[in-house]
């Protein structure tokens, strides 16, 4: 594990070197704060800190408020290490954000064991902020594509069309229907409904930018969000979409599955206002009409709404 | 060959808790004593100037050093006196300063060559 060791005495700085080396330790050392601050803000910066008290252009407590200012990093756990011994002093380093505390002359057996308490305590950050994002992951994705879940995916569009409207551009918003989908459920089952599920979900992250937004709508209905697209592009886009789903077949355990799909799209303009569920009403219409005029097409939502580009069937 | 029990209670360094530190490596104990020597009287000096001018601050953070290094090397009385000067400095204590400071030139005297005859000796 990484140490940062902060000390202005060359000869202290040495011993602790070769102290935490010997115990396994990947030991970085400065001699002053600001060196120390600059160390533990790096993206992979050490995790574990050894400073002394007294150090020219920052010390050891200033050290410790700034670091614990940076809320986006890992948690670092900072021993502070001084010859300063009085409980005033003790509790002064505390307040301004050390973990621990260790006087000058130190003990070497002593010095490794909290520093393992610290190794512990970080070891079961790690795990926590683990569980935390493994269930960030599942409240916000779909379980089994993935992708993300209606909530969110309409949450984000929202979110896009607000920033739209403030930067006068335009959103794409594609409503995808898988055709016949319940056939493949009733004449293979839902096993292979699922594995045709979990591929398309591949290949229409695979078909848009790794900017955009892909979410699952509802069983077979998928909603793809591309931001800052210009709206000329939205029916070339929705193309690309159709076909990565219609050109190649889906491998499954009964065999390759020729799967297309019907998309309604939709491009916002800036002075459109209105709230995400006419948008997605508008868009839901047009992919009904997709599906009306024979299914595995585009079809672009009516223009004097909210694109300027014709009213148009394809294929 | 002078062997470990044979040091004399007047030497300032603790031997036994030096080797603790350093876990019986003499390399890194001639690495720690060069560096010790090379450091050591520019920070002697700079105190004995801070008392004779009065600095009570420069005294306080010169003490304050010199106390890390002399306990850094287990020279614990010099450590303690250095402790006291820096105790004093704090405080805003002037008076006395240079008797504190001449108790410590007084423990520290030999310190520089009892320090070289550890380096040079192979049994610790």
């Amino acid at each position: 594990m990484k140490i940062l060791i902060a000390d202005d005495d060359k000869m202290s700085r040495r011993l602790l070197q070769k102290t935490l080396e010997r115990e396994g330790f990947e030991v970085s050392a400065v001699d002053n704060g600001r060196l120390a601050l600059q160390q533990l803000s790096l993206p992979d910066g050490p995790r574990l800190a050894l400073l002394d008290w007294m150090m020219p252009e920052l010390d050891g407590p200033g050290v410790c408020l700034e670091v614990r200012k940076q809320h986006d990093r890992p948690y670092v756990h900072i021993v502070l290490l001084t010859s300063r011994g009085s409980k005033q002093d003790v509790v002064a380093g505390l307040e301004a954000g050390a973990d621990d505390y260790l006087t000058k002359p130190w003990d070497p057996a002593e010095l490794i064991a909290r520093l393992r308490v610290g190794q512990r305590i970080l070891q079961l950050e790690d795990r926590l902020v683990e569980a935390r994002e493994t269930m960030r992951f599942k409240a916000t994705h779909d379980p089994l594509t993935s992708l993300f879940n209606r909530g969110v995916i309409v949450d984000l569009l929202d979110r896009e069309l607000s920033r739209t409207r403030r930067e006068k551009g335009c959103t794409v918003v594609m409503l995808g229907d898988l055709d016949h989908f319940k056939s493949v459920n009733d004449q293979y089952g839902h096993l292979v409904g699922d594995e045709v599920l979990r591929e398309i979900s591949r290949r229409l992250l695979a078909s848009v930018r790794s900017y955009d937004f892909v979410g699952r709508y509802g069983g077979e209905e998928f909603l793809i969000v591309l931001n800052n697209c210009a709206s000329g592009q939205a029916f070339v886009r929705a193309e690309q979409v159709r076909n990565g789903v219609a050109n190649h077949p889906v491998q499954t355990m009964r065999g390759p599955l020729h799967i297309t799909m019907s998309l309604g799209v939709l491009a916002t303009r800036d002075w459109d206002t209105r709230p995400v569920e006419e948008i997605l009403s508008e868009a839901d219409s047009a992919l009904y009409q997709a599906k009306a005029v024979g299914r595995n097409r585009v079809r672009l939502a009516e223009p004097n709404t909210s694109c300027d580009t014709p009213s148009q069937l394809v294929k | 060959m002078k062997q470990q029990g044979d040091r004399s209670s007047q030497d300032a360094v603790d031997l036994p808790d030096l080797l603790v530190r350093v876990d019986n490596d003499h390399d890194l104990l001639c690495e720690l004593i060069e560096i010790f020597k090379e450091e050591f009287p520019r920070v002697l000096q700079s105190l004995q100037q801070s008392v004779v001018r009065e600095d009570i601050r420069s005294v306080e953070v010169t003490s304050h050093a010199l106390k890390g290094m002399l306990s850094g090397l287990s020279v614990t009385r010099a450590a303690a006196i250095a402790s006291q000067l820096e105790q004093m400095a704090r405080e805003g204590t002037s008076s006395g300063l240079t008797d504190v400071l001449t108790l410590l030139e007084r423990e520290v005297a030999n310190l520089l060559p009892e320090l070289d005859t550890y380096a040079k000796e192979t049994i610790l």
